[in-house]
């Protein structure tokens, strides 16, 4: 009896059907699928991505070169060289971030005391030669400029959990 | 008599008199403070201080607390640490919290205690006070709103520097700390309120926000400017000396530094330093490698070896070279035959020569100084050669010691010494003998020199100092600049002994240079070897070099336009040579003129050397930074002159084993008796009629590295180059301040503008060198002809 069921199954393509029917689910199901660069998946406002160097509404630059995000970088990712500025402030001269060296930990976000140095949201990012890896002070507050609104925007939906 | 008290359950047996907080120091025991400091008197004003003290109702402060016996302290009870905690609130009151943009934070007492005694949150909420900041000149930056009026810069002043120039104006919230009337500090002695701030009101203006403390690497160094040899602590990053702080030396510096050992190291990145070897090549300089250059060398010095011979070479190397590089500096000298070898580069008269000791040493140590009775100082601005030492006489006229200045010119010190004997430069001499007859005639021992002591007349002023002299028990004489450059100095020297001799006390020479002991120990002058060997046949010192014009010159680390006397001698000689080689670490404009070949080496911090200071103490340094560019440390390149001129024994690894062997010289070589007894001349030299030139250097001119330090040479302190006199002499002249003046010497003229001073005296006109602008004149101390232009 089995073995003229088996016959039958094996005749009418009946394992396949089956497979087919795990297919067919799928195919009519929602996509999880996303199309890059089209789509992208949704990130946390926390997300640790490329850093920017961020400036105030007058368009002062925030960094006081205080030095704590280089003392405080496990990777030894940033380097700072300091200097007074012609009004006699304290303002780095050199700032810069290697994204090789860097682990992506946030650290130096964590110890800016104030909130210059940011890890934004950005993920997509590649870099076609050698040295683009450093990231200078005139790229990093470019970042800032340019994405100052979704910077502050991320900042005030994690401030309730800080 | 001790007595016993107990700090937090240990019992001490301590001194009376004693304060608690030193006792607490001395064991280990932290108690936080801000006003009190080891050097300064107690003020007892910041309260940071307050510990319990049994049978006290209140907490008491312990750097104002006197021990007394079975006195039961405690410094973590809880009365202690609320009383601290509350201080702290109220200084933090209004202290501005934003340490991110101060330059003190990572290095902050204040920052550190607050870590411990602060809170987290402030209950303050009304406005902080803000205080204008102060222009305190070109070394030290202010920021007074982070003052916290523990006045140790206001202490400093008047007990250290001797010169109140920070004082507390105002009362309460009004307070303020600053210069009354706005100025730069004049003190050679300033920037150590630096380090006395406990907070950041006082930073060091050149490194002002170039680092981090954390940033910084710490490396021992000894100072190559005055023979003290301060120890320093010398702070780099990345391969650059950043700045030097001082570091803890009870027998030598204390917890002091000059600023010029403070801010030298500004002049290591110059843009005038040279990098690489260079040749002149048909009037051309041509940057070439070390192989090409040390070949160079090697072949022209067999040149002038074949053409001439070894000993018309001239040698002339620096007295703040290491000994390591005095050292295989004759040794390379003398192994090619050549014995013209000298670094008493400032000096003109060398008859003393032979009756030298070994080496010059203080006859006290120099912590000692300040335990004197009497100090005579001749021919000497100590405040500005020797600083450290000067602070320590200071200290010791504090203590009610007398202080004589025998001096060419009323130099400005920071303490009014007992007595003051101003005399022509020209007539030192003369004093010094009418001081010697008065001391032999009270002795009744007038044999020795009886025609030259007979040849002068006693002046009241000489025997007041005669008599200090003698009723002092073991006074001591100290020789300065002015001594030792003299054209007369074998004359003064003999003379000081013979004082000594009389009154029973001791001479010392305050050299030039970092390491003056050291060359002469190395035998790094004409007429001896190493550990003062005498050699067969004495050669030529450093003036008769520059008379005799060599067809060669070796120059280690001279400029001579603005390091040696004599400088237009000088610039003759080396410009008719025809070789001069020159390894240096700063290329001059002069140099390019006259140098053949600059080989460059290796500045202050970059390498690694012994110097032994004034008071015979060797100290040893490892470099601190890798020397900048193709510059090489001067013993290495030393050494490798030395293999491949086939010398022998030049194949030193480290620069220890050249210190060894010279130890091992030291051990089994008696230095031989000196040659001959001094003798005295029958009579003084006559002395010339008219305006007499007084050259000295000024003390941020004082050798290279200083030189080219910006921020030292934008002080009050450092001068410009102009012939000074008194203003008797400016009128007979008729000249005013500011005229200029064409200064005539023989055949050489400088133009300089007229300064008037009423601390000069008679005809002498004081002309510094260390200046491109007066190194036209051929005699340091000659007479010359100011007329106007
Ligand atoms: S994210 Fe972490 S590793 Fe990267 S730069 Fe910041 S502190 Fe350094
Ligand atoms: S980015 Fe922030 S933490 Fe880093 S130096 Fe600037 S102010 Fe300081
Ligand atoms: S400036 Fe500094 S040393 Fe002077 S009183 Fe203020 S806190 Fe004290
Ligand atoms: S340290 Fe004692 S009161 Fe300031």
């Amino acid at each position: 009896m089995s073995q003229f069921l088996e016959k039958i199954k094996s005749f009418t393509l009946w394992e396949l059907l089956v497979g087919m029917k795990l297919t067919g689910r799928y195919l009519f199901s929602k996509k999880v699928t996303i199309q890059f660069p089209e789509e992208s998946t949704p990130t946390s406002p926390r997300f640790r991505g490329l850093h920017a160097l961020r400036r105030y509404p007058n368009g002062e630059e925030r960094c006081i070169a205080c030095k704590l995000c280089e003392a405080v970088c496990p990777a030894l990712a940033i380097t700072i060289e300091a200097a007074p500025r012609a009004d006699n402030s304290r303002r780095t001269t050199v700032y810069e971030i290697d994204l090789f060296k860097c682990i992506y930990c946030g650290f130096c976000e964590e110890s800016c005391p104030v909130d210059s140095i940011v890890e934004t949201t950005l993920k997509n990012y590649h870099f076609t030669q050698r040295g683009q890896n450093i990231m200078n002070k005139q790229e990093l507050l470019a970042i800032g400029d340019e994405f100052e609104q979704d910077i502050a925007r991320d900042k005030a939906d994690d401030a309730a959990f800080r | 008599m001790k007595i016993e008290i107990e700090i937090d359950g240990k019992s001490f047996e301590v001194e009376p008199g004693k304060m608690i907080i030193e006792v607490a120091d001395a064991a280990g025991i932290v108690i936080p403070r801000f006003c009190y400091h080891k050097k300064l008197s107690v003020a007892a004003n910041c309260r940071m201080c307050l510990v319990d003290v049994e049978k006290s109702r209140k907490p008491l402060p312990a750097c104002a607390t006197p021990v007394t016996p079975g006195m039961v302290v405690r410094t973590r009870s809880k009365l202690a640490l609320d009383a601290q905690k509350a201080v702290m609130e109220f200084l933090l009151i209004n202290h501005p919290l934003d340490c991110p943009i101060c330059d003190q934070g990572g290095q902050c007492e204040l920052q550190d205690i607050a870590l411990g005694y602060g809170s987290d949150n402030s209950r303050y909420d009304q406005g902080k006070r803000s205080v204008k900041d102060k222009n305190l000149g070109p070394l030290i930056e202010t920021e007074m709103t982070r003052c916290i009026h523990c006045t140790r810069c206001v202490r400093f002043g008047r007990e250290i520097a001797g010169i109140s120039e920070m004082g507390s104006i105002g009362r309460g919230e009004d307070t303020e700390i600053g210069t009354y009337v706005e100025k730069s500090l004049t003190s050679e002695l300033s920037a150590n309120i630096i380090d006395l701030c406990p907070v950041g009101a006082l930073t060091n203006k050149p490194f002002r926000y170039r680092a981090r403390a954390w940033e910084l690497t710490q490396h021992s160094g000894v100072s190559p400017h005055d023979c003290v040899g301060s120890n320093l602590h010398i702070h780099t990053r990345r391969n650059a000396v950043m700045r030097v702080v001082p570091k803890e030396n009870e027998g030598i510096n204390e917890t002091w530094i000059s600023d010029r050992d403070r801010f030298s190291c500004e002049g290591l990145s110059s843009p005038e330093r040279v990098t690489s070897p260079q040749l002149k090549r048909h009037g051309q300089w041509e940057t070439v490698d070390w192989q090409t250059a040390l070949q160079t060398v090697v072949e022209a010095l067999q040149d002038v070896t074949e053409h001439h011979s070894a000993d018309r070479i001239g040698g002339i190397i620096s007295p703040n070279a290491t000994v390591e590089e005095l050292f295989l500096f004759q040794k390379l000298l003398r192994g090619m035959g050549c014995h013209n070898i000298d670094h008493r580069i400032t000096q003109t008269d060398f008859h003393y020569q032979q009756a030298m000791p070994t080496y010059p040493k203080l006859p006290v140590s120099i912590a000692d100084i300040e335990q004197q009775e009497l100090i005579v100082v001749i021919g000497g601005n100590t405040q500005h050669e020797q600083p450290l030492i000067h602070h320590r006489i200071r200290k010791a006229w504090d203590n009610g010691a007398k202080v004589i200045m025998i001096n060419p010119v009323d130099f400005e010190f920071n303490f009014t010494p007992t007595q003051t004997l101003l005399v022509e430069n020209r007539r030192l001499p003369e004093a010094l003998t009418g001081v010697t007859r008065c001391l032999a005639e009270s002795q009744q021992d007038t044999e020795i020199a009886k025609d030259l002591l007979q040849s002068v007349a006693v002046t009241p002023a000489h025997r007041e100092v005669a008599d200090a002299l003698l009723s002092a028990k073991a006074p001591l004489i100290l020789l300065g600049a002015g001594a030792q450059n003299h054209p007369q100095a074998g004359l003064m020297y003999a003379l000081a002994e013979r004082m000594a001799q009389l009154s029973n006390g001791n001479v010392g020479l305050l050299t030039a240079g970092a390491n003056a002991a050291g060359a002469w120990l190395v035998g790094a002058v004409p007429h001896r070897g190493p550990t003062g060997l005498n050699v067969s046949k004495p050669a030529l010192d450093v003036q008769r070099m520059w008379e005799s014009e060599l067809p060669a010159y070796v120059l280690f680390n001279v400029e001579p336009e603005h390091d040696c006397a004599n400088s237009a001698k000088a610039l003759k000689a080396l410009s008719q040579a025809a070789l001069v080689i020159c390894l240096t670490s700063y290329k001059t404009p002069a140099m390019e003129q006259y140098a053949d070949i600059i080989l460059p080496i290796a500045s202050f911090a970059e390498t690694p050397g012994t110097f032994i200071n004034v008071e015979g103490r060797w100290q040893s340094f490892q470099a601190a930074v890798i020397p900048k560019g193709e510059s090489r440390p001067g013993w290495k390149v030393l050494r490798v002159l030395g293999n491949l001129l086939s010398l022998d024994g030049f194949n030193y690894v480290v620069n220890t084993e050249v210190t060894d062997e010279l130890r091992s010289l030291a051990t089994t070589n008696t230095p031989e008796q000196p040659a001959g007894p001094w003798r005295y001349p029958s009579h003084l030299p006559t002395v010339s009629e008219g305006v007499e030139r007084f050259c000295y250097w000024p003390i941020y001119r004082s050798d290279s590295v200083v030189r080219h330090s910006q921020p030292l040479q934008k002080t009050p302190l450092s001068e410009t180059p102009v012939v000074t006199m008194s203003p008797q002499l400016a009128q007979r002249l008729g000249l005013e301040a500011g005229t200029e003046v064409k200064v005539s010497q023989g055949g050489d003229a400088v133009v300089l503008q007229v300064c008037i001073s009423h601390r000069m005296v008679g005809d002498t006109v004081g002309i510094a060198a260390g200046f491109l602008e007066t190194a036209g004149l051929a005699e340091s101390f000659g007479t010359v002809k100011i007329e106007r232009i």
